[in-house]
């Protein structure tokens, strides 16, 4: 608390201050941007239902599923954009608690592949609290760096944001779930780099960054994470182990072609030679059923919906306001390039969901809350414009 | 300083930090749209092929094996449909493997270690089929067909599976096939061999693996990432069945050699034996017996490895084929070669007398006649009529140990006979080159003296022996013995006709094999074969006694017998003059340690079996255990 205690204590700072809501400032390009894509999700949900042989309407099947988690994002981004946004910035440090907690719990309790906690049973369903994390992350440096404003070239702001950073990031890593500590570091980075803060500072917080690989890589990496991160080099090598994986989303990629084999017509996927098509490399059987145009529009919907996030950002005149809509848009860019640079062997194996696409209810759920929040700041920035 | 209305000063947002942060998203971006191109524009045709040869894959379609016939066209292995359960090892999660190994051997009441050890063992790789049950019945195959989901990795195919009709009968000539091994795989894969092929293991099995695989065919077939066919799309290559093979073995006289054999085994108590009948004009061996034995069939239905155990563990060596696979000290059989040689070499005459005697004495040591008397003065028809030691002392003396193995290597000793059974051992003939080689220094008188009788480091197959004494019933052609007379094609048309192989004629006269021949009826004749002469039927032999082993506490060793006989070709009328002998017979009796000679009631009981004499002339006293034979 003591950085909330740095500034100068007025009652009003402590509450959100009511600001009434500017409609007509509601972002429908951004929305419908989203929208698109989660369609997108949904078509690849529903090719990977046919083609594993169910009617897709049938409950449990990823379709079925999949509408439904659409329907409760669609509901959660209604209610954040509705939700006033100012109490985050009140909330920040419950916020932080919450998510913390979140993180120690699935730890506690998660079930995961492999000897791995990283889903949590909720009912029928099971929820990766480490993507809402991703979220409440922002939210909390946003707050963090918003009141730092004015100080934001000192070396203790940066280390301030590290500080905060690093609980989070170590319980996910101890999930362990390196690529979405990952996407924690991703988002510090872009939004330290938003903030303006110091070159120079940065340029040594890098260099620290770089020079800490080589011990990760010896103490802390695991050695299947070793593994994970380094076959992409070498996949041709080593086609039956973890090779395999890489060079057949490769084949299903490549032989889409132009124009795709069609939706539900994926020979690599029908005939199941690419292992978690559904998940993170569902871009694998998009490629190849929807070809490089199908790709481009996939590619082109982010584009356009990033530049919506950045222009929110830009337009915001609280500064919580850019520094959040600089944290959703790293965290969208670097899953994005991470998750198909991966599933195109340019990037190494990591569990990162491709945003709106990977069939995954805590990721949609959790991108809904994030550009909610971001409508919730685009409608209630009251900068006179008369 | 921009300011809001209210008076708040406007945030720092810096524009360049925002153009940076676009040009990052444009240059991720257009990173990944090249990687895009790359695969899927520029390399597209190449992934499109990748992708379809992912898909569809050549299959071998399994030829029928050929089938095994005896001489007069009796089947004696059939091919039959059975339910193999395998496991493609890749498909079964190491997390799950315990549990489903556990409930697949409960389902197959097979041990789980066996299918541990299997799966471990699998000679491909962890994409190729392991083979892990053969000969499933329908219910079980059923339940594990059905219990896919609880037993990932797991599939049943349907297989043939080799019958044997008679089991042991012919397990030592037929052999059995097996999985291919993960040391054979590598040699075989460019013949078309899949890890998880059958092959001939042993006997002919083994011997005419080639013959009897046929050539697989092979369909193009699409499949699923984890091998399962989808859809059979074209036969590319039908499957040739494998070519029919028809034995020399005649089922009755294999049955008539196993009776007088298991007789005799029965009686004594004795636990290894061999007998082979011979057509020595052609080779064709007629029976082959080599007790104990064991049921291929429990090879071809995939033996548990405590079956297999318990064969490896039985001293008699129930796997080996005691015919043709060990050598046993010959002893007085051996006693044709020194005569032969002495007559041949013309050391003797064959009205040479030579004096047999108590012993003789060489360098201090004495050399012991069987009966410790001699018979005094004595011709070859005396001296191998009574097997005379002393005779063969001198006779073996006189032509020294390299002559002695000259005419050993001329009947067919030293090397294998060449007959189509896989692993048969070549024996040993002392001479003196042989000696140096193997113990550094030349052969002894007294080596030589032992040698001479077929004793000390003489070493002979039953085959090589029989062999021998079938050169001298047809007047000294050494044949390379057969068991595989003919081998018919799918369509029964004759791929290979029996043809009988010479491995060389001897070098010597008939005048010395007609001696010798009439030598061998001598031995009959002078009751040293005790009622062997009274048999309606004339028969020709030479009966041996060979020592091996260790001492007992009295200083007796254990000891073998041995009787190889053959009648004329009118056994009734026929003569011993003629060359003419259709049917030679030998028996060998490991450790038989009887009053009598135990190999000569073998023979005996066979040919009043074969011959259909009604009158029995067995004596079975002489079976009695009695260690008469002492030396010291």
């Amino acid at each position: 608390m003591g950085v909330v205690r740095a500034e100068p204590t007025r009652v009003t700072d402590w509450a959100a201050r009511p600001v009434g809501a500017a409609w007509r400032s509601f972002d429908i390009q951004l929305t419908v941007y989203a929208t698109l894509l989660v369609a997108i999700g949904l078509a690849m949900a529903y090719t990977n239902s046919v083609e594993s042989g169910s009617t897709p309407l049938e409950a449990g099947t990823t379709f079925s599923r999949g509408l439904m988690w659409a329907g409760i994002a669609a509901v959660t981004f209604v209610l954040a954009t509705l939700f006033d946004y100012h109490w985050l910035r009140t909330l920040s440090w419950p916020v932080y608690a919450f998510q913390l907690g979140l993180l120690a719990l699935t730890l506690a309790i998660g079930d995961g592949v492999g000897g791995s906690a990283r889903w949590i049973a909720i009912g029928p369903f099971t929820f990766q609290f480490s993507e809402l994390a991703k979220i409440l992350m922002i939210i909390v440096l946003a707050n963090y760096l918003a009141s730092r404003e004015s100080r934001l070239d000192s070396l203790r702001t940066i280390l301030g944001a590290c500080v905060l950073v690093g609980p989070p990031l170590i319980l996910v890593m101890l999930q362990p779930d390196l690529g979405t500590s990952m996407v924690f570091g991703a988002i510090l980075a872009g939004m330290l780099w938003m903030s303006g803060a110091s070159l120079r500072w940065l340029a040594v917080l890098a260099a620290g960054v770089i020079a800490m690989i080589p011990i990760a890589w010896t103490y802390i990496l695991r050695d299947y994470q070793k593994e994970r991160l380094t076959s992409f080099l070498a996949a041709d090598k080593d086609l039956q182990g973890a090779g395999y994986q890489l060079y057949q989303s490769q084949i299903a990629i490549g032989s889409g072609g132009w124009m795709g084999k069609g939706l539900t017509n994926g020979t690599q996927s029908q005939g199941d030679f690419l292992p978690v098509q559904t998940t993170d490399f569902v871009f694998a059987i998009l490629a190849e059923e929807l070809g490089f145009i199908g790709a481009m529009v996939l590619f082109g919907l982010v584009t356009l919906l990033l530049w919506r996030v950045l222009i929110a950002g830009w337009r915001s005149r609280d500064p919580f306001g850019t520094m959040f809509a600089a944290g959703l848009a790293s965290m969208i860019l670097f899953q994005l390039v991470v998750n198909v640079g991966m599933v195109m062997g340019i990037m190494p194996i990591t569990g990162i969901p491709l945003p709106f696409v990977t069939h995954g209810g805590a990721s949609l759920v959790s991108m809904a809350i994030g550009l909610g929040i971001l409508q919730s700041i685009n409608i209630r920035q009251t900068r006179a414009e008369w | 300083v921009n300011t809001y209305l209210d008076g708040r000063r406007e945030p720092v947002r810096r524009l360049s930090r925002f153009v940076v942060f676009g040009l990052i998203v444009v240059l991720g971006v257009g990173t990944l749209t090249a990687r895009l191109f790359y695969l899927q524009i520029a390399n597209g045709t190449q992934y499109a092929a990748l992708s379809t040869a992912n898909r569809t894959v050549l299959e071998p379609i399994p030829a029928p094996r050929g089938l095994i016939y005896d001489r007069n066209g009796r089947l004696l292995v059939t091919n039959i449909p059975t339910f193999s359960v395998k496991i493609r090892p890749s498909d079964l999660p190491n997390s799950q493997r315990d549990e489903v190994v556990t409930r697949l051997a409960a389902l197959l009441k097979k041990d789980a270690a066996d299918i541990n050890a299997t799966i471990d063992g699998n000679p491909g790789s962890a994409f190729d089929l392991v083979r892990v049950a053969q000969d499933v019945d329908q219910a079980t195959a059923n339940l594990i067909s059905e219990a896919g989901f609880d037993l990932p990795g797991v599939q049943v195919a349907v297989e043939a599976r080799r019958e044997y009709t008679d089991g042991p009968m012919f397990s030592q000539i037929l052999g059995y096939t097996g999985p291919v091994s993960a040391e054979q795989l590598p040699d075989l894969r460019a013949d078309g061999y899949q890890p998880d092929d059958l092959i001939g293991k042993m006997g002919v099995e083994k011997t005419y693996e080639t013959e009897l695989r046929g050539t697989y065919g092979s369909q193009s077939v699409e499949r699923d990432a984890t091998g399962r066919r989808t859809q059979v799309l074209q036969t590319v290559d039908q499957a040739k069945p494998g070519d029919s093979l028809t034995l020399t073995i005649d089922t009755k006289v294999q049955d008539e050699a196993e009776t007088a054999l298991r007789w005799a085994m029965k009686k004594i108590g004795m636990t290894r034996g061999v007998v082979i009948a011979m057509n020595p004009q052609t080779g064709e061996i007629l029976a082959m017996v080599s007790l104990p034995t064991y049921d291929n069939n429990l090879f071809s239905r995939g033996i548990s490895a405590k079956d297999f155990q318990k064969l490896l563990d039985n001293e008699d060596k129930p796997l080996l084929n005691h015919a043709t696979q060990a050598h046993y000290a010959p002893g007085s059989t051996y006693k044709l070669v020194a005569g032969t040689g002495g007559l041949a070499d013309k050391k003797i005459s064959s009205s040479t007398r030579v004096t047999t005697k108590g012993y003789l004495t060489l360098g201090g040591t004495k050399f012991y006649e069987w009966n410790r008397r001699g018979w005094g003065p004595c011709d070859i028809y005396c001296g191998f009529g009574h097997s005379s030691d002393t005779f063969f002392y001198q006779v073996a003396g006189m032509l020294g140990a390299d002559r002695l193995g000259y005419w050993a290597e001329q009947y067919g000793f030293g090397a294998p006979t060449g007959v189509d059974l896989p692993g048969e051992v070549s024996g040993i003939v002392p001479t003196n080159a042989w000696k140096e080689e193997t113990l550094g220094a030349p052969m002894f008188g007294g080596e030589t003296y032992q040698a001479g009788i077929g004793q000390g480091y003489d070493a002979v197959t039953p085959l090589q022996l029989i062999n021998a004494y079938a050169a001298l019933a047809n007047g000294g052609t050494v044949y390379e013995p057969q068991v595989v007379r003919e081998i018919t094609g799918p369509d029964g048309d004759i791929v290979r006709p029996f043809e009988p192989k010479v491995l060389h004629k001897m070098k010597v006269k008939q005048s010395v094999l007609r001696t010798m021949r009439n030598a061998a009826r001598n031995t009959v004749l002078l009751r040293h074969t005790y009622n062997l002469v009274d048999l309606p039927i004339k028969i020709a032999g030479k009966s041996g006694t060979a020592e091996f082993g260790q001492r007992d506490a009295k200083g007796r060793l254990p000891y073998s017998s041995w009787f190889v006989g053959f009648t004329p070709a009118d056994p009734v009328h026929g003569s011993f003059d003629d060359a003419d002998s259709k049917l030679v017979v030998l028996a060998f009796a490991y450790d038989s340690r009887t009053v009598g000679n135990a190999a000569t009631e073998i023979v005996k009981y066979f040919f009043q079996l074969h011959y259909d004499i009604k009158k029995d002339y067995r004596l079975p006293e002489l079976l009695k255990r009695g260690n008469f034979y002492t030396n010291d």
